[in-house]
């Protein structure tokens, strides 16, 4: 059976050989439904999966050796993961690490690993017990729930706070601005309008203007067209996605819903991660409402949710979209850019779950309301994900543009009130800025000229004390771990400097040996890599090399500052 | 610096390093500058595949904020590239560097050491790079020396995803991917499994793709790899099937051996080889060659076979790879030499022609053998005995394809190349296991579909090539006719005849039309096992296609309705006009490597050179004027009637050359007696077969690496093959021994070179009319060829008319009749008989070949895995396998793609001969064996203690 995006299809100027991707719809659900009934994947299941399917059992091992999800052992009893990725490991993630595997390490009823960040870091250091998110004090507990197979699910955090972006009284969210653009009334080339007018800017990284991005899709001329929520934030200290999910499954849904109409997109999904299920079950429980509201009745707008098989670089859109197709979840080379050829080679709008969120409100109150929440300058409304070393780590709805200062104090001031040593504005992939830059606002424009940038929206606070060099190594650990391995300079590059870093933080020495070294690793994983993961890998360790490590003097250098990719669409 | 643009399709310029180009949109910035002669370098990138741009070397400055991959990043208006600025220099060779430190150290290279092409050390010594400079090493992450042709070296790899391509989007045998993710990822075959205990069929494409030691050819028959500059190359042409590959073999002369192969630029298999091309060629090399002539000792007189194998009573189990015991047989020859020989072997043949008449001499020539040789076989058995008894095993796989072809169309040659696939909407592949027999054939079905072609496969056993069906037909054995007249019936109700085609083109449509009326699809259902609405699919589909085409093998051919299995499909193209255009017609794949050529050479009993009738007046005047000798007014016979008449009395003399009949003949029991009956047979071989067993003079004879001569493939195409290695000993060249014996039967022949002979043919064949050694090129060239100078020749044939007297094709309708032995409560099994893709025929080839008799050296019984459980029959068991003629034990396989009720046994291993099995029926026209059909039982052999201990060949049961 030709899939979706078999044989026939004259491929689009720039789209890459399919190398090992395999015509054909997806084996994904396949695979899924053998581990939900055996708990793994017996080869025997899967050899018959390749004869029934008549598909290539080398298309079988690249997705369940890509996929952390899927297992091809026969699962113990308690799975129990760690992270200490960077917020969790500011929390003495590693030396809990180390206990827990001491403790469980050799129980023959516990399967121990350590997973990337698991989009917890508010209860850092977070660990899960049979995929249940919890706290690293709550481990002992719910191990041993698990041992006797009773470990509860969690249910998403709320905290009944109504943002400023939901225009929404609680018990009135009728989807009214969704219904009235179905209605025509604003017309889709109005909504593009008021976005474009807005200034919104996609929330999940790259900045695209949002309007700039709908108005590409609603052009295009192929049909089918799809579109994609991204929700699989996955970076180091980045949770704000899973918290407007909790708090506002509605206006995610609105958002994407009003964008499918306003593009002539039918069928959108939420690509959100495995690791949120307490908020895919929220997401769940709003479609159907959705449904049940008959807000969809009588179009052929169709959406649902999609459960990543796991790895942060499914948040790269053309990876996640490799995954949606079936395959390993590797960038592809661009141009073409989803906007064009996108999902089984169709136009697809992709936007994140904070973009899609803000859309409702614009649409009803306009861009110059819109406009006037930001301070500073500053343009709308933001999510914060802030965490580390911080009194209360939370999410923050904050206007565009107030400072690093201003959102710590929210946050109930550094841990212990100690003195701030550094942070990253933007997640794992931003560059560390240090106590200079706090009256830096909070926007694109001046992030980046200070040497960093917005990225995606979590800032991660690191006081006074801390082994800043060792900090940017356990940022760079995180991206080699999840580097995809398709390319070349992320791929190894990444492992290499890892392990000059890993010995050189071990060692004690500074790497001033190693820096020329790193400066050229750097500028070729930022100037050769595929796709944003390798371009950024090297980014947050190098500005802080140079420095004396962990003295109050200790401040980041940061790099000239780039020019916007105006060419991304991420 | 312009390059041509396509016409009407829209360009974009730009400038690359200074130089302003025009280039089609769409074109990538590394062949925009290559065009401009600028070489970009790349290591993932191959003009052979598409590009994937994940090694990053091709990486140029386009002015943005990061570099493009120049081998994937299409050209646009106004771009502004560098490629070759110091900052993109620097970070290439950092590129190479992070690769280099995760190699072998050069001096255990598994390519340096070899072939010494690694390119990623080239690009290391470019840029000035050593191994060890800082950046931490890595290495042991594994080697796989499972196959017995190919090594893997992990750390040599550096995933530039070179042979996966290869693996999937030139050959489609979809076995290698990545594994693994981020710096552990990998390459990997299956699911990780070793590549010799993987689906891999080792055709060594990815070997060919590798840019470093990653994937390399082991030595074979411990002659080492070197450098191509330091070993002599041959341009040639695979020895093996009818596809025909054009190949290199890199010769080390001091050994006289070849070192190995590499497929070479041909239209029809562009530089891909199957496991047999490129890792099968060194039988030529085996110490069992024949070198010295052999005339059987007066002792070992009377005649039968001289093996326990043979004779069918064996005492104690061959072992696997079993061949003829030299120890046994030769014993029984005495060693003579070539004068002696000659006289004996021209002395008995006239002495028996002079007493019994000319019928009582007949010929067996080779398929295998060049066209000079056939043509040259077929005049001395013609002119210099006066019989047209010379046959070969053309008989035994299409001759009832070719019956009813030249009946159809006038022509028993395909209407088009295989490679038209790529411009049809649909094709039918009907009874061919294409991925085993014709494997670089199927690379192009696979191919094709992948780009839109609907393929529809028919065939009772799912082959590998199912896998890749669109629609697949499992139709119940021997029911092809029901099935075809169940879709034409269907064709004709939705009127998707083509009415103009039927009226101009075709005659006897109202007859076939009124015969396929009683085949509703509800009753074709019946009949073949196929549902109605499948029918009704497959018709549609084929009705509605703009060009469709059909492929058929052996499972056509080989029944007794062979000859009716053929006139159905002939009739579907033809009633659709779906032949004549590109993309359309009928395409027969020919069995062995010259097949077609043998046969248009002339040596078939009914047809001189060119199908041109014994029987017509006007052609035997025409040859008895050529080669001055008065010949034969009767057709000859066939090689399953020459084998009767000799159990007769009829025929008494026979000369092989080149054929083993005994395991390749239906009913080997009666090929025993047969054998043995004959007056005097002379055996011309490279081995000692089973049929040398039963001769009076053996003839050591030249394989086909140790000669020159043309070759015609599935396509038409005819091919030089060139001589590659000197015969061992005292063997010579068939065609000089076939001269020799004809001088000496009064038949002078005297040619110099295969080029003379070549000459004399193309001047007696209208269709290979101005072809010649000078202008067949390295690729060949395809018949007819009104322009052979400069044209490649002719693709599709019958535009505009067929080759029928009145230029129309003649419809036959067939009904549709059971096989001959139907299973019944005694044999319930129906057996079906055919090859593997790593043997040939009776195996005295592939068996000596070091990697594929070590892949696939055992004989096995395929059986459906339910039929298996429900006989209590486990993988492994020993099975003993009963018909009406024989009975063989072999292990069982359980294979899902034989249907219950079916079991399927291949035909190569003497120590399990499936033709002990086999019926001799023959199909009325074509007078081809019923291979594919008979009715056996299968039984549990019993442990090992109990069971006979002969594997082999017994006597019949009933």
């Amino acid at each position: 059976m030709a899939g979706p995006n078999g044989g026939g299809q004259q491929p689009a100027p720039g789209v890459e050989a399919r190398a090992g991707r395999f015509p054909g719809p997806s084996l994904i659900p396949k695979l899924n439904a053998i581990q939900r009934e055996h708990g793994w994947l017996p080869r025997e299941e899967l050899v018959k999966v390749s004869r029934d399917e008549r598909r290539p059992l080398y298309e079988i091992e690249g997705l369940i050796s890509f996929y952390p999800h899927f297992r091809t052992e026969l699962p113990r009893k308690v799975e129990l993961t760690v992270c200490q990725d960077l917020s969790c490991w500011l929390h003495g993630g590693e030396e809990r690490l180390a206990e827990l595997r001491a403790r469980y390490g050799d129980d023959i009823e516990v399967e121990f690993h350590e997973v990337s960040c698991l989009g917890r870091c508010d209860i850092a250091p977070a660990v899960a017990v049979n995929e249940r998110p919890a706290p690293a004090a709550d481990t002992e507990r719910l191990v041993e729930e698990a041992r006797d197979g009773r470990v509860s699910a969690a249910s998403a955090r709320l905290s009944g706070e109504r943002w400023a972006n939901d225009p929404y009284e609680p018990d009135a969210r009728d989807y009214r601005l969704l219904r009235a653009v179905l209605e025509g009334t604003p017309a889709g080339e109005e909504v593009v309008g008021r976005l474009k007018e807005s200034g919104l800017r996609g929330m999940g990284g790259a900045g695209f203007p949002t309007g700039t991005k709908w108005e590409l899709v609603a052009k295009q001329e192929a049909r089918p067209k799809y579109a994609i929520c991204n929700a699989d934030e996955s970076e180091p200290g980045t949770f704000k996605d899973r918290q407007i999910m909790a708090e506002q499954p509605h206006l995610v849904l609105e958002g994407m819903l009003i964008g499918m109409a306003v593009t002539g997109a039918d069928e959108g999904w939420v690509f959100i991660r495995h690791e949120y299920g307490p908020e895919e079950e929220v997401l769940r429980e709003e479609i159907e409402r959705l449904r049940g509201l008959g807000v969809l009745d009588g179009t052929d707008l169709k959406i649902d949710v999609f459960v990543s098989p796991g790895g942060y670089i499914l948040g790269e859109e053309s990876a996640l979209i490799e995954c949606m197709e079936g395959h390993r979840g590797e960038p592809r080379n661009k141009p073409p850019f989803p906007g064009v050829y996108g999902l089984w080679g169709k136009p697809t709008l992709m936007n994140s779950v904070e973009t899609f969120a803000h859309v409702p409100v614009i649409v009803e109150r306009g861009a110059e309301w819109w406009k006037a929440q930001g301070v500073r300058d500053g343009t709308g409304l933001k999510f914060f994900a802030v965490s580390g070393h911080v009194e209360r780590a939370d999410v923050y709805c904050v206007p565009m543009g107030t400072t690093t200062r201003e959102l710590i104090e929210l946050a109930g001031g550094v841990s212990g009130g100690a003195e701030l040593l550094a942070f990253q504005p933007g997640g794992a992939s931003s560059n560390f800025l240090g106590p200079d830059d706090l009256d830096v606002p909070l926007d694109f424009g001046p992030l980046q000229e200070a040497g960093s940038m917005l990225g995606s929206g979590a800032l991660t606070v690191i006081a006074e004390g801390t082994d800043l060099l060792a900090a940017g190594t356990n940022v760079l650990r995180f991206f080699r771990n999840e580097s995809c391995g398709k390319c070349v300079p992320c791929r190894v590059g990444s492992h290499k400097a890892h392990e000059m870093l890993t010995e050189a933080v071990a060692t004690g020495n500074g790497p001033a040996d190693l820096e020329d070294r790193l400066t050229e690793l750097e500028a070729t994983l930022r100037l050769t890599s595929i796709c944003g993961l390798g371009q950024v890998a090297l980014g947050p360790v190098m500005s802080v090399i140079g420095m004396e490590r962990g003295g109050t003097e200790a401040r980041p250098h940061p790099r000239p500052a780039r020019p916007p990719d105006n060419a991304s669409g991420s | 610096v312009a390059v041509t643009a396509p016409p009407a399709s829209r360009t974009v310029t730009l400038t690359i390093d200074g130089h302003e180009l025009t280039v089609p949109e769409g074109t990538t910035i590394w062949d925009a500058a290559k065009e401009a002669g600028i070489e970009i370098p790349v290591l993932c990138h191959d003009e052979r595949y598409d590009p994937v741009g994940v090694c990053r070397m091709c990486v140029v400055d386009v002015g943005a904020r990061v570099y493009a991959a120049a081998c994937v990043r299409p050209c646009e208006e106004g771009m502004e590239v560098k490629t070759e600025t110091p900052e993109v220099e620097q970070r290439r060779a950092t590129l190479t560097q992070l690769l280099l430190v995760d190699q072998p150290p050069t001096e255990d290279d598994p390519k340096e050491t070899t072939t010494a092409d690694n390119e990623l050390l080239e690009l290391a010594r470019r840029y000035g790079l050593q191994r060890e400079d800082g950046i931490p090493l890595a290495y042991g992450r594994g080697e796989d020396h499972s196959n017995p042709v190919i090594s893997v070296n992990h750390d040599a790899c550096i995933l530039c995803d070179r042979c996966v391509r290869a693996c999937d989007d030139i050959q489609g045998n979809d076995v290698i991917g990545r594994s693994g993710k981020g710096y552990a990822a990998r390459i990997a075959f299956d699911l990780n499994d070793p590549m010799g205990e993987s689906s891999c069929v080792t055709c060594g494409e990815c070997v060919a793709a590798c840019p470093t030691g990653a994937l390399v050819n082991k030595p074979i028959r411990d002659v080492p790899i070197r450098p191509r500059s330091e070993l002599d190359s041959v341009e040639t042409v695979c020895p093996y099937c009818g596809v025909g590959c054009a190949l290199t073999y890199h010769v080390d002369r001091e050994r006289n051996a070849i070192s190995f192969a590499d497929g070479r630029e041909q239209p029809g298999s562009h530089r891909r080889l199957c496991v047999k091309g490129r890792y099968g060629w060194d039988y030529a090399q085996s110490p069992q060659r024949l070198t010295t002539p052999l005339i059987r000792r007066e002792e070992s007189y009377p005649k039968g076979p001289l093996s326990s194998d043979v004779r069918g009573e064996g005492r104690g189990r061959r072992k696997p790879g079993g061949i003829v015991s030299y120890d046994e047989v030769l014993p029984h020859f005495r060693e003579a030499s070539w004068d002696e020989v000659l006289d004996l072997v021209a002395g008995r043949l006239t002495a028996i022609h002079g007493e019994h008449g000319p019928g009582s001499i007949a010929g067996f020539g080779s398929a295998k053998c060049s066209n000079e040789e056939a043509y040259l076989f077929q005049k001395l058995i013609r002119a210099g005995f006066g019989t047209n008894n010379v046959d070969h095993c053309t008989r035994l796989c299409h001759a009832s394809s070719v019956a009813a072809l030249f009946e159809g169309v006038g022509s028993g040659a395909v209407s088009t190349t295989y490679g038209d696939i790529v411009n049809s909407d649909v094709a039918i592949l009907a009874g061919t296991n294409t991925t085993a027999n014709h494997p670089v054939a199927s690379s192009f079905f696979k191919q094709a579909r992948r780009r839109g072609t609907t393929l529809i496969v028919v065939d009772p056993r799912r082959e590998k090539i199912a896998d890749h069906a669109d629609i697949y037909c499992q139709i119940k054995p021997g029911t092809d006719v029901a099935f075809y007249n169940g879709v034409m019936h269907e064709v004709i109700r939705l009127d998707l005849v083509d009415r103009e085609f039927i009226t101009q083109r075709v005659t006897n449509y109202g007859e076939l039309a009124k015969v396929v009326r009683q085949y509703p699809p509800e009753r074709a259902a019946q009949i073949c096992g196929i549902k109605a609405d499948t029918i009704r699919e497959v018709a549609r589909l084929w009705g509605e296609a703009g060009a469709a085409i059909i492929f058929w093998g052996m499972g056509i051919s080989q029944h007794t309705t062979g000859t009716d299995n053929a006139r159905c499909l002939i009739a579907l193209c033809s009633i659709t006009g779906q032949v004549g255009r590109q993309g359309t017609g009928l395409h027969p794949l020919r069995g062995q490597n010259n097949v077609q050529g043998a046969s248009d050479s002339g040596l078939i009993p009914m047809f001189y050179p060119d199908y041109q009738l014994v029987t017509l007046d006007e052609a035997r005047e025409r040859f008895e004027t050529a080669w001055g000798r008065e010949l034969d007014h009767e057709r000859g016979l066939t090689v399953t009637e020459i084998m009767g008449s000799a159990l007769k009395g009829g025929v008494r003399g026979m000369y092989m050359m080149g054929e083993n009949p005994f395991l390749s003949d239906p009913n080997v029991n009666k090929v025993r007696k047969a054998l043995a009956t004959l007056e005097f047979l002379a055996v011309q071989d490279i081995f000692l077969t089973e049929t040398a067993e039963f001769a009076d003079v053996v003839l050591p004879a030249s394989s086909y690496m140790e000669k020159e001569g043309t070759y015609t493939n599935t396509d038409r195409r005819v091919q030089i093959g060139r001589k590659v290695l000197d015969p061992p000993g005292e063997a010579r060249e068939d065609w000089r021994i076939v001269c020799d014996v004809a001088t000496r039967i009064g038949l002078p022949m005297e040619y110099d070179s295969p080029r003379e002979i070549f000459d004399e043919l193309v001047s007696l064949m209208p269709n290979y009319a101005g072809l010649s050694y000078d202008n067949l090129s390295a690729a060949g060239k395809l018949y007819p060829n009104p322009d052979p100078e400069h044209s490649d020749g002719t693709v599709v044939l019958f535009d505009e008319q067929f080759g029928t007297d009145d230029g129309k094709a003649h419809l036959v309708p067939a009904e549709w009749l059971p096989a001959k032995e139907l299973p019944d409560e005694e044999f319930p099994f129906v057996l079906n008989t055919g090859r593997l893709l790593e043997h040939w025929h009776t195996g005295s080839m592939t068996r000596r070949s070091y990697a594929l008799d070590t892949i696939a050296p055992d004989a096995h019984v395929y059986l459906n895995p339910d039929d298996a459980e429900a006989m209590g029959i486990a993988e492994g068991d020993y099975v003993r396998i009963t018909s009406r003629r024989g009975s063989i034990e072999l292990a069982a396989k359980l294979s899902f793609r034989d249907t219950p009720g079916t079991c399927f046994i291949p035909f190569h291993f003497r120590e399990a001969a499936a033709n002990v099995l086999t019926i001799d029926e023959i199909d009325p026209t074509g007078k081809i064996p019923e291979f594919k059909f008979c009715a056996v039982k299968v039984e549990r052999a019993g442990p090992q203690e109990e069971r006979s201990e002969s594997a082999g060949v017994r006597e019949g049961a009933g």
